[in-house]
């Protein structure tokens, strides 16, 4: 695998999207080439900073008292 | 990490009230946030929830044993959102459209020059992101674009997943995911440099001028 095939794959590995032979390819390709590496590890951060971003939200109280009473009424 | 692991293969069987209300509690805070990021209000939001529960709690009886059910309420909370998006809009919803161009990660001709020689550039930017930034430049994002990130990247769903919950091919939610992405983080590299972090490590982004007043950008 050369590092044009690596990066155009490289969401998909990272997504967990890959077949088990392809993401094992690209996966020795990571382990060859420090640039690819670098821009998978800097893709799996950007993820993670998403997930972690927006993770905090709790629903309000007052929704789930709201949707208690509403669903009693039917 | 495996795609759609958050709790995302409860299976019912046809369901009482309790089973109903157990579902609305594990899985609200998700529903929730979502709607969150896509309404862009807390309270719209939380109409968006709320009509979402009532749809599905309406049509709970016809639920079919094995059936993903978080996936089907986030079919429906997506359903509810855009009808009421088209509804409210006299135009026709405005989807860029679903080519193929951004669908891989990096054109080596393209981006290559930003890998430079002093490592990855990139990383100097997501350092300096905060929580708030990031949830403002998704929030940024073109709908269809945003819903694809956000059932991908943040609800954790697989492709094929969100597929089914947008009602879309697999194709179009890969397209969508990464242009969304693409989008996105030109965003986090406009948010960095309005803040002249960038500045002093100017030399290693392809920078669009040098900035001499500190509002001077963007």
């Amino acid at each position: 695998m050369n590092c044009q095939d690596c990066l155009d794959h490289l969401w998909q590995y990272i997504d967990g999207e890959l077949d088990i032979a392809s993401s094992d390819e690209l996966q020795r390709h990571l382990a060859q080439c420090r640039e690819c590496f670098s821009q998978a590890e800097l893709e799996r951060r950007l993820k993670d900073m998403m997930r972690r971003a927006c993770s905090g939200e709790h629903a309000p109280a007052r929704l789930r008292e709201r949707l208690a009473k509403i669903l009693q009424l039917y | 990490m495996t795609a759609g692991s958050h709790g995302g293969c409860q299976h019912v069987e046809a369901a009482p009230r309790d089973t109903y209300e157990h579902l609305i509690s594990a899985h609200l805070d998700g529903l929730y946030g979502t709607a969150r990021r896509l309404t862009r209000h807390a309270a719209s939001a939380e109409d968006l929830v709320q009509e979402t529960m009532l749809k599905a709690w309406r049509s709970f009886h016809t639920f079919q044993p094995g059936t993903n059910v978080r996936a089907w309420l986030y079919r429906i909370l997506m359903n509810t959102y855009f009808d009421a998006q088209r509804k409210h809009s006299r135009e026709p919803e405005i989807v860029p459209a679903d080519d193929v161009g951004d669908l891989y990660l990096y054109s080596r001709a393209r981006d290559g020059a930003a890998l430079g020689e002093s490592g990855n550039p990139e990383f100097l930017v997501l350092d300096h992101i905060l929580d708030a930034e990031m949830r403002e430049g998704l929030e940024a994002l073109p709908a269809p674009f945003l819903a694809a990130v956000l059932l991908v990247d943040v609800d954790g769903f697989a492709y094929k997943e969100a597929a089914g919950v947008l009602g879309i091919p697999v194709g179009t939610v890969m397209s969508r995911l990464y242009r969304g992405r693409h989008a996105l983080r030109r965003r986090l590299v406009e948010y960095v440099r309005r803040r002249r972090l960038v500045r002093q490590e100017a030399h290693l982004w392809p920078a669009p001028q040098a900035q001499e007043r500190p509002e001077g950008g963007a």
